[in-house]
Formats: C-alpha cells, sequence, structure tokens
C-alpha cells in the first residue's frame, strides 16, 4: 500500500480497554503511517477526544462494562463532528444499527482482520466531499452520473445498473482499499459476509469490461483484504 | 415460627378473610329471618282481630256473646281479649273491665301493658286491640296478647345465636384447613425452587392432582423448565461442536507455523507457512461469527420491529446478485416469481437466510447443472423454494442438515463450515417460517414458507 510520508498523517484517537487487541491496532495503524493515541477508559477517551487533535476515532462498544456509545453521544452535543469507528464484541443483530444510530460513522463486529479496519479507517478519512458531483474522472476513466455513461480512452463502455454502481464506488474512492465487507454493505447494501466468492465474480465481470486489452487494470486485488482502483491506471 | 409463617401466607389470610365474609353473610341472613319472624306474627294478629271485629259488630246481641263465649273456652292459653260495652259504657260481657286507652275505630292498636284477665293487679303484657262500635252505640272490644308471639320471636333469636357461632368455627376450620394445605404446598414449591436455584435442573415442581390454579403454575413452570434443560444441552453441545470444529484449524495452524519456524526453513518457506496458517485463522474466525450470528438472531425477539417486505423484491435482487457467480461454474440460473410475496419481516435477515441457501445450491451444484429460485404465496402464504441439481441431501441426513456444524459427505471439502444452513433456520424460526428440505432427484429442494396465514394477516394490518 502506497503511503505518502512527506505529509504529516492523521491522529487516531484509540479508545479501547483491551491491551492486547490495542497493541495490535496501534502497531498496525503505526505501520501503515498513522499517529496512534490510545486511551483505555470511556472517560480519558471523551477527554482525549474533546482537547486532542484526533482526525478519527476508533472506538470500543464496551468499555469496562461502560457503553462506548455515550463518548459518542457526548461528543455529538458538543458539535464535534470527528468521525467515529465503533468496534464491537456485541453481536445482537440490531446492534450494528444501534451503533450508526448513536451517531457512529461505521461499525465493525469483532473479530476482524487488520487490513478491514486500515481500510475503513482510511474510507472515514477520505470521506466524499462532495457527492453530488455529475462527473467522475479518475486517470483514463469517465463516468457520467446523470447520462449514465462510462468511457475510458475515449472508448464507450456499457454497463449494467449495478456494475455502474460498483464502478462509481471505486472510482469515488480511488487509490483506496475496499474490502468486501464495505462493497456489499454500500453498493448492494447486504450486512452478510457470502460464503462464496460472489463479490469477486462481480468485479471481474467489471474489470472485463472496462480493461481493454493491452491497457493497464483499473481495479486489482488487494490480497487478503479486498481491491483498489488506480488512479494512474 | 411455623405459625408466625402460617399467618403472614396469602393462603391463610385468604381464608381468614373467607371465613369473615361467610360469617357475615350468615348473620346478615339470620338476621332478615328474625325480623321477618317478628313482624309477619304482629302484621297477620292485626289483620285477624280487624277482620273479626269487622264481622262481629253487626250481629245481633246474642249470637255476638255466643260468639264471644266460645271464643274464650277455646283459648286455652287464656290470650285472647273479648268485651262487648253496653253505650253507657258498662261492661255487657267478656273479660276486661273497661275499655284501653285506645281510639274506637276497628283498626288494631297497640298496648304495651295490657292487664291480662283475671290477673293480679301490677301485671301486665304487651297485647294488639280493636273496639269498634256498633250500631247501637255499644263497643265490641277484641285483643290478643303478644306474649307468645314475643316468645317466639326470642326462641328464634335464641336458635339463631345458636346456630351462628358454629357456622363462624366451621368455616374459620374449613379455612385453615384449606389454607394450611395451600401453604404446605407452597413450602414444597419453595424448597423445589430453591434446589432448582441451586443447579439441580433435574428437580421438577410436584404436581397436586387438584388441576387448580397452583398446579396450572407448576405445570407451566415445569415445561419452562423443560425447555430451559433442553437449551442449555443444547447450548452445551452446541459448545462441545464449536471446540472440535475449531480445533482442527488451529491444529493445521500450529503445525503450519511449527513447520515455518523449525531449523532450516528459510524466509519464504517461512512466509508460506505463515500465509497458510492465516487462511487457517480466517476459517476460525469465520466460524465463530457465524456461530455468534447464529446465537445473536436465536436471541432475537425483536419481530416488533418487523416491517412489510416482499419477498420476491428480495428474491429479485438476490437473483442478480447471484447469477454471475452461477454463470461463472457455468450453472444455469433462473428465477421465478408470479408476482409480490409479502409478509412482516426483518429484510436483512430475510436476505440472509435466502442468501445462504443459494450460496449452497451453488456451492453442491456441479458444472452444467441447474440451480431454481422462485417465490409465491402458497396457500397464502409466503414461499421461497431454492432448488438444485446438486448432489442432494439423503432423506437419513435431512434433519442433521440443520444442525450446527452439520457437513453432509459431499460437502465435506467445500468451504462454508455447515453454519449457513443454521443461520438460515434460525432466521426462518425467528420469521414463524419452516425451513425445510427435499429431494429434488437430482439435487435438493430447500422451502422456506410462512407457517401460517397470519403473517399476511398481520401484513395486511401494518
Amino acid at each position: 500500500m502506497p503511503v505518502d510520508r512527506s505529509v504529516r498523517l492523521p491522529t487516531v484517537l484509540l479508545v479501547e480497554d483491551e491491551p492486547e487487541l490495542a497493541d495490535e491496532i496501534r502497531v498496525e495503524l503505526r505501520r501503515r503511517g498513522y499517529e496512534v493515541r490510545l486511551a483505555p477508559t470511556r472517560d480519558e477517551g471523551l477527554r482525549a477526544a474533546r482537547e486532542g487533535d484526533a482526525a478519527i476515532l476508533i472506538l470500543d462498544r464496551m468499555l469496562h462494562g461502560e457503553d462506548g456509545l455515550s463518548i459518542v453521544a457526548a461528543l455529538r452535543d458538543d458539535g464535534i463532528k470527528t468521525p467515529v469507528l465503533v468496534i464491537s464484541a456485541l453481536t445482537a443483530i440490531d446492534e450494528r444499527i444501534r451503533g450508526l444510530k448513536a451517531g457512529g460513522d461505521d461499525y465493525l463486529v469483532k473479530p476482524f482482520a487488520m487490513g478491514e479496519l486500515a481500510a475503513r479507517v482510511e474510507a472515514l478519512l477520505r470521506r466524499l466531499e462532495d457527492v453530488r458531483t455529475t462527473r467522475l474522472r479518475v486517470g483514463s476513466l469517465e463516468m457520467d452520473l446523470v447520462e449514465r455513461r462510462v468511457n475510458r480512452s475515449g472508448r464507450s463502455i456499457d454497463l449494467l445498473p449495478r456494475e455502474f454502481k460498483l464502478l462509481e464506488y471505486f472510482v469515488r474512492r480511488p487509490d483506496q482499499v475496499v474490502t468486501r465487507a464495505m462493497l456489499l454493505e454500500d453498493v448492494w447494501h447486504y450486512n452478510f459476509l457470502p460464503q462464496t466468492n460472489v463479490v469477486d465474480v462481480h468485479i471481474s465481470n467489471l474489470r472485463r469490461k472496462i480493461d481493454a486489452k493491452g491497457e493497464a487494470p483499473l481495479i486489482t486485488n488487494i490480497r487478503g483484504v479486498g481491491f483498489m482502483l488506480h488512479a494512474d491506471a | 415460627m411455623r405459625m408466625l409463617e402460617l399467618f403472614r401466607s396469602t393462603a391463610f389470610r385468604l381464608a381468614v378473610a373467607f371465613a369473615l365474609a361467610t360469617t357475615a353473610a350468615t348473620a346478615a341472613v339470620f338476621a332478615l329471618v328474625y325480623l321477618e319472624i317478628s313482624t309477619s306474627d304482629v302484621a297477620r294478629l292485626r289483620l285477624v282481630l280487624v277482620d273479626e271485629a269487622s264481622k262481629g259488630v253487626n250481629e245481633s246481641d246474642d249470637d255476638l256473646k255466643r260468639a264471644l263465649e266460645l271464643r274464650l273456652t277455646r283459648d286455652l292459653r287464656r290470650l285472647d281479649y273479648v268485651a262487648l260495652f253496653r253505650a253507657d259504657g258498662t261492661l255487657a260481657y267478656g273479660n276486661i273491665e273497661k275499655i284501653p286507652d285506645i281510639a274506637v275505630d276497628g283498626e288494631a292498636h297497640y298496648v304495651a301493658a295490657a292487664r291480662p284477665p283475671g290477673a293480679a293487679e301490677g301485671r301486665s303484657e304487651p297485647a294488639l286491640f280493636v273496639a269498634r262500635r256498633r250500631a247501637d252505640g255499644g263497643v265490641l272490644l277484641l285483643g290478643r296478647s303478644l306474649l307468645e308471639v314475643y316468645a317466639i320471636r326470642g326462641t328464634a333469636l335464641r336458635s339463631l345465636a345458636v346456630g351462628l357461632g358454629p357456622a363462624i368455627v366451621l368455616t374459620l376450620a374449613i379455612g385453615a384447613f384449606f389454607a394450611r394445605r395451600a401453604t404446605r404446598r407452597l413450602a414444597i414449591i419453595h424448597e423445589t425452587i430453591a434446589r432448582i436455584m441451586q443447579g439441580d435442573l433435574k428437580a421438577r415442581l410436584p404436581l397436586g392432582g387438584y388441576g387448580d390454579d397452583i398446579d396450572k403454575i407448576s405445570r407451566a413452570v415445569n415445561l419452562m423448565l423443560d425447555e430451559l434443560a433442553r437449551l442449555l444441552d443444547q447450548l452445551k453441545s452446541a459448545g462441545d461442536n464449536i471446540a472440535h470444529d475449531l480445533r482442527t484449524p488451529l491444529a493445521v495452524m500450529r503445525a503450519k507455523l511449527e513447520r515455518g519456524l523449525a531449523g532450516g526453513a528459510d524466509n519464504g518457506e517461512l512466509r508460506a507457512a505463515a500465509g497458510e496458517a492465516l487462511e487457517q485463522l480466517d476459517k476460525a474466525m469465520v466460524m465463530v461469527a457465524a456461530l455468534l450470528r447464529v446465537a445473536a438472531v436465536e436471541s432475537d425477539l425483536r419481530s416488533s420491529a418487523f416491517q412489510k417486505i416482499d419477498l420476491a423484491k428480495i428474491c429479485g435482487d438476490l437473483f442478480e446478485f447471484y447469477e454471475p457467480l452461477a454463470r461463472e461454474k457455468s450453472i444455469e440460473m433462473t428465477f421465478e416469481t408470479p408476482g409480490a410475496a409479502p409478509m412482516l419481516g426483518d429484510a436483512d435477515l430475510m436476505r440472509e437466510a435466502i442468501s445462504n441457501l443459494i450460496d449452497n445450491a451453488i456451492k453442491f451444484t456441479p458444472p452444467g447443472g441447474r440451480v431454481r429460485l422462485k417465490t409465491a404465496m402458497n396457500q397464502d402464504r409466503p414461499t421461497v423454494w431454492v432448488c438444485d441439481s446438486g448432489y442432494g441431501v439423503p432423506p437419513t441426513e435431512q434433519d442433521k442438515i440443520f444442525q450446527r456444524f452439520y457437513r453432509g459427505a459431499p460437502g465435506q471439502n467445500a468451504p462454508g463450515y455447515g453454519l449457513g444452513l443454521s443461520i438460515a433456520k434460525a432466521i426462518a424460526g425467528l420469521h414463524d417460517f419452516d425451513l425445510t428440505v427435499a429431494d429434488n432427484a437430482p439435487g435438493a429442494c430447500f422451502e422456506l414458507r410462512a407457517r401460517s396465514k397470519a403473517a399476511l394477516a398481520a401484513y395486511a394490518e401494518a
């Protein structure tokens, strides 16, 4: 994963009471160039979130028996809009909805892969600035969201509606890791992981349409994590 | 101490209240009886006297005297007063010297102290008198002592009082008996519950065979305990299965890492081993996630959050989602629906359940096969069929496949860890749907169908 070290990367505030998991997350995110600050309790987390300059909050749902979501509520009351990624071992089926309703921006259930966590942190940090754009352009690819037209290097590409949405999702997140779970949640609005490689099939169908012979692949597999659209392809 | 407990018990209090209520009711009845006795006799006497006086007043002197004589001779108990006064007020015949102080109007009047005929000076009794003027100016006087009536009245009162005592005692005794019996049964139930709380899950509340409220509650509690014990058993066996099935990826992972770290292994070998170990770990994590999912669905009770959803729409979307995968495997996948299949439910969960069925169908169907997705109202019940031409499910295994971790022989090598059907089953149960499997010769046909039309009725109301 390309990391531009010349730019000061943002600070992640990690509110997590399990030291081993906290360590792993810290090591992983530092490896990816983030500054990580750890707060092991709810109160410390809230104080650090209010005073610090954290660009994003990773918040464990349960902190020594206290509900981490109360931090989100308190922050939102103060008008602090720092994006929050809630991680949770709670599995009740409406837990996710509850987490998002309470002001969380994304929700990840334990156990999760570090790649998944990192991808979601990145996605939250690079949240779309303007969703009302009608034309998107990445490298040689152009999308007209109103006319529903796609062309690459001047060559027009026919896409099914779902393929169009899928491609739009990637084009809005160039050079960003997109996981299968993120695609399922955001493109299909499915909150479960199929046991078959159905997402990969959709991606390869899309790829066949957008990559002409001789062209560099626009979307590639990121082993063990997901996919990425390359802006320079 | 035991006495104190008895007094405190609800049953005893009820018994006492019952006794008091019964006593009050009995006393009220007695009071009414007494009142009736005491007033009706006097009222009857009044009528008789008035009637006789009105008849006698017009008879000739001789006839009247004879009638009065007859009356006196018959009056063995000497209760009657009779007298005939002349117009000047003197006694013509009778056993009273002078007219008592009453109006001569033919009506009955009460005289508290009349002097009985032939009685000594100073003796008196209560009596009723009627005085009526005759045509010749004389007065006919008839009277009757009330002593006897009062005596009957007293007797009635005494006998009522005598009867009331035993009635109260009897009621109290019966109440106490039932209270003791109920208290004793409750005490046994209490002891049993204490035993259950200490972990004896096999203990059951005793049934008295009376079919009363306590029996009904005991039976319900026993059923609840049966269900709890069953769930605990299931939990335990699920736990055993989890431990067993997690052991495989863990063991493989350990072996691979060990080999990678063994002397002589170079960096490339170590990386390969770590990569393979990671795959095993991912397997284990998928299993844990799926298990938690089953548990979460099974413990969920939020049917109140159900909304109107259309199975045809959900299946249509899933068809669009899975068809490319089927095509990739050279499987012909079709979708049929005659129209909407409305129900009340959670769209996310139903989607997940049906997706698991489609996942399996595609997984267990060899290239060149078919997967058919169909949704329709079947006898007014929303139904989804997922049929394939794959390996099928032998009849002997048709029940087992829905159990956690069960994997049929053909599926041993397929990914999925046997939890998809458990999740689907749990979701079906949450929606009051049945999930069954039948032979599709070849292949399997899964049917997901509402148990009752109620789902639809609720849909219409919502």
